[in-house]
């Protein structure tokens, strides 16, 4: 007994949610306040829970299935004949996908619940669950997709849901009267679509390479080609079945880069903090951003063709390496950004970037399920803290309230300045504990989930890819160190402003899911255990069982990698199966430092909130300056003005308003139109129709001699008559 | 007794009065008198039916003539009502003087 066919209710589900906020939502909300966020924000949470209840029952269903994938078509898509062109649109229910639908699910329900409270009073609240339902909706097409298309069919969607909701409060301006939130919802859409275009170059070289879309039928292929040395001919190029492999993985790396926030497109995502907590806390954390990551491990057959094919890039590295050192270029540049950040929810922000670069590069080492593990684990308690960072903001602005009495209305106040916290541990206690929690686990201290899987990642590295492992380390200590100097800041040290001294704790409808995902978080290592002890896993012959690595046990049904290194094809770099102590310990050693470090620098200053950053004379400052923020600002973007200027005015309006339109089109037609009406009309028409009148005229009266009146000529004219009729009768017609 | 006054006679004879009756009716000012001019046409032609119906033996044209009378009859009857309703009005029979419809 299977419930595979209900696979297609987690996307009816967020639908239903969709339609009710979008079409009644508004009605609920405006007639009673109070109900109607009750009526529109739990029918969009309980739709997201009914998602992941058959989440879990599919997860069941996969267990009971022998973890085999299953295929469920829905319709036909697309389908040109003559073009051999066939794209159904089909779910694939294998254990990655249910995996990611169980995390999207499940982490977006307890979001939902917090957005409840988080976003209560606003006046939009209904389209906020609407986009809500409508990202979730989207992001479950992206996994649950069983080719690249429909896949992409989502992956644009949660582009599109990103830019909904980061511009939530698009009329919000700024002092200089920018629109922030829109500048920062437009930034995110239009650097997703630098990577995006990317996707479809490398979707269509796949389609002309293999024929189809679908992930089964091209990963077996590509494997069969590669064997046979296959030559591709594309239009009238050949390629190389490693050319390809290696173009297409290239091309997925820009993807990836652009919806994860990699090197060189992460500029999105500091300024996507511009949307609701809970945007940040989904979108930007556990899910939209996970998307390229999960491509990569979808696509983990071209990944590992690609780094066992003859093609190299900069003479040495293959793609696959490439991408590690993307992201681990990424994990450290992003760590050390975030050493410089005031607001709360930047550092959150960077940290996410950094912690991506750790998924992106285990990925491209081939340590697929350590990747997953990540995402999951980072899931749990990167949602925590953004939407713990969100408690905190809201006490914040509670206590200014308090403090001001209502009469300051913004003004200068950033409830978001870390610099205006401190000694919150006492004001927030809930927060703060739970904070506690995803903290540690960000850091990377036992016994939490990001030690697990953050010392998988660096275990892997240091076995197979030295460079990377140094550079991971290094982005470890710096994610401990910025770990410890928001803490310190924001819950430790005395409160640096009235605000600060009156916070107060977050209603129960937004610590809940907090409790949650600590709980989460806490246990959660248990899923990709490793041995503890080289004996148990002899006793073990090394292989997944049990309570030990759970979650690769679960996943290598659905990475044929895994099969294939198996049978040889592919050179697959296998994760340590046992702990490594020397790893284990360096990472827990450094992590201590780094944290106690973060904590002893911020310990005494800043006094005030005015005061200086105590590394602000250091050379990390630099990175605050943002280098290739300030790089697009500086080249790409006046470049891009200037050409759209260009074309706004020279040629659209001078050439072709005024000129094309305004002179030939308009004058062209108003000469012809003055020719018809004065001179065919005027003179052609009317002067034949009054010509004819003329003439009648004149006719009448050259006739008019004959009208005189006179009855004598009348009696005359009848009388020749009569003579003429005679002669004729008589003589003519004869 | 065989006449010697033969058909081109009283063809002659009505030839003469008919145009003597044309004159009159193109020439004459007075209207009574073109009246009696059209009754000299009229009689002139039925001079000549009751001639060649003797000449031909055929009684069709004595007949007719008994039409024509009539006709004449009626006809005068009419016209002289219209000649004296002309007369109310313009106080003169002088058909040249009957021009309304000149232009």
């Amino acid at each position: 007994m299977n419930t595979f066919a209900l696979a297609p209710l987690i996307l009816v589900f967020p639908a239903i949610g969709i339609l009710f906020n979008g079409l009644f939502g508004r009605r609920f909300v405006e007639a009673n306040r109070k109900s109607g966020e009750r009526w529109s924000g739990w029918v969009a949470t309980i739709m997201v829970f009914a998602s992941f209840l058959v989440s879990l029952s599919l997860f069941g269903s996969e267990i009971a299935n022998g973890y085999h994938t299953e295929i469920i078509p829905l319709f036909t898509w697309i389908n040109i004949p003559s073009a051999d062109f066939y794209v159904p649109w089909a779910m694939q229910i294998d254990t990655l996908s249910v995996t990611m639908m169980l995390v999207v699910t499940g982490v977006g329900t307890l979001i939902h619940v917090y957005a409840i409270g988080y976003m209560h009073g606003d006046p939009n609240y209904n389209r906020f669950f609407a986009e809500f339902n409508l990202f979730i909706f989207f992001m479950l097409i992206l996994v649950s997709g069983n080719n690249y298309l429909v896949t992409f069919v989502g992956w644009e969607g949660v582009g599109l849901c990103s830019y909904l909701l980061i511009s939530f409060w698009w009329d919000r301006v700024d002092e200089e009267g920018k629109a922030m939130n829109a500048d920062a919802g437009r930034k995110a859409f239009i650097v997703n679509r630098v990577g995006d275009f990317a996707v479809i170059i490398a979707m269509t070289m796949l389609f002309w390479t293999f024929g189809t879309l679908n992930y089964e039928p091209i990963f077996a292929q590509a494997v069969e080609f590669f064997v046979e040395g296959k030559i591709v001919t594309i239009g009238s190029a050949s390629f190389s079945i490693d050319a390809i492999v290696t173009i297409v993985t290239i091309l997925f790396l820009l993807g990836v880069a652009g919806k994860s926030a990699q090197i060189p497109l992460y500029v999105w995502l500091p300024d996507a903090m511009a949307g609701p907590t809970p945007v940040s806390a989904l979108i930007h954390a556990a899910t939209m951003v996970t998307a390229g990551v999960f491509l990569i491990v979808r696509s983990n057959v071209l990944y590992e063709l690609a780094r066992i094919s003859d093609v190299q890039l900069f003479g040495t590295i293959s793609s696959p390496e490439l991408v590690a050192y993307t992201g681990a270029f990424t994990a450290l540049l992003a760590a050390l950004i975030a050493f410089t950040q005031w607001d709360i929810k930047k550092v959150l922000a960077y940290s996410t970037i950094s912690q991506l670069g750790f998924m992106v590069a285990a990925a491209g080492m081939g340590a697929y399920v350590a990747a997953m593990f990540h995402l999951v684990a980072h899931a749990f308690f990167k949602a925590l803290l953004f939407m713990g960072s969100g408690s905190v903001i809201h006490g914040m602005e509670h206590g200014h309230h308090e403090v001001t009495h209502g009469h300051d209305g913004h003004g200068d106040f950033d409830p978001q300045d870390m610099r205006t916290m401190g000694g919150l541990r006492h004001r927030m206690k809930v927060t703060f504990a739970v904070y506690m929690v995803g903290a540690l686990a960000l850091a990377g201290i036992v016994p939490f989930a990001g030690f697990w899987s953050k010392d998988e990642i660096l275990a892997h590295s240091q076995q197979h890819v030295q460079a990377i492992f140094i550079l991971l380390v290094i982005a470890a200590f710096g994610t401990a160190f910025y770990v410890g100097r928001q803490l310190q800041l924001t819950f430790f040290g005395k409160p640096r402003s009235g605000a600060a001294e009156h916070a107060h704790e977050s209603p129960w409808i937004m610590t809940a899911p907090l409790i949650v995902l600590a709980i989460l978080t806490t246990i959660g290592g248990l899923m990709n255990m490793p041995f503890l002890t080289r004996t148990i896993s002899e006793s073990y012959e090394g292989h997944p069982e049990g309570i030990w690595l759970a979650l690769e046990a679960w996943l290598e049904h659905s990475i044929a990698s895994f099969e294939y290194a198996a049978e040889g094809l592919v050179n697959l770099p296998k994760t340590p199966v046992v702990i490594s102590p020397f790893v284990a310990g360096l990472s827990t050693l450094l992590a201590i430092i780094a944290l106690a470090l973060g904590f002893m620098v911020y310990r005494r200053k800043p006094e005030t909130a005015e005061d200086p950053d105590p590394l602000q004379n250091t050379p990390i400052w630099w990175f605050s300056i943002l280098p290739l923020e300030t790089l697009y600002m500086k080249t790409i973007v006046p470049w891009f003005h200037s050409f759209a200027n260009w074309l706004a005015f020279p040629v659209e309006w001078n050439f072709w308003h005024d000129f094309v339109h305004d002179n030939l089109i308009r004058d062209m037609f108003v000469s012809f139109a003055g020719f018809l009406a004065f001179v065919f009309d005027a003179e052609g028409v009317d002067g034949v129709v009054n010509g004819a009148g003329k003439v009648t005229r004149k006719l009448s009266q050259a006739f008019g001699f004959m009208q005189t009146g006179y009855v004598r000529t009348y009696a005359l004219s009848v009388f020749l008559g009569a003579v003429a009729l005679i002669i004729y009768f008589l003589f003519i017609a004869r | 007794m065989p006449s010697t006054v033969t058909i081109e006679w009283y063809l002659a004879l009505c030839v003469i009065l008919f145009t003597l009756g044309a004159m009159g009716v193109l020439l004459r000012r007075n209207a009574i008198i073109i009246f009696m001019s059209v009754e000299l046409m009229l009689n002139s032609a039925n001079l000549l039916f009751v001639a060649f119906s003797r000449y031909l033996s055929d009684l069709n044209g004595q007949v007719l003539v008994f039409f024509v009378i009539t006709v004449a009859a009626a006809e005068v009857a009419v016209g002289l009502a219209l000649i004296v309703v002309i007369f109310r009005t313009k106080r003169s029979i002088n058909i040249d003087e009957i021009n309304l419809l000149k232009g």
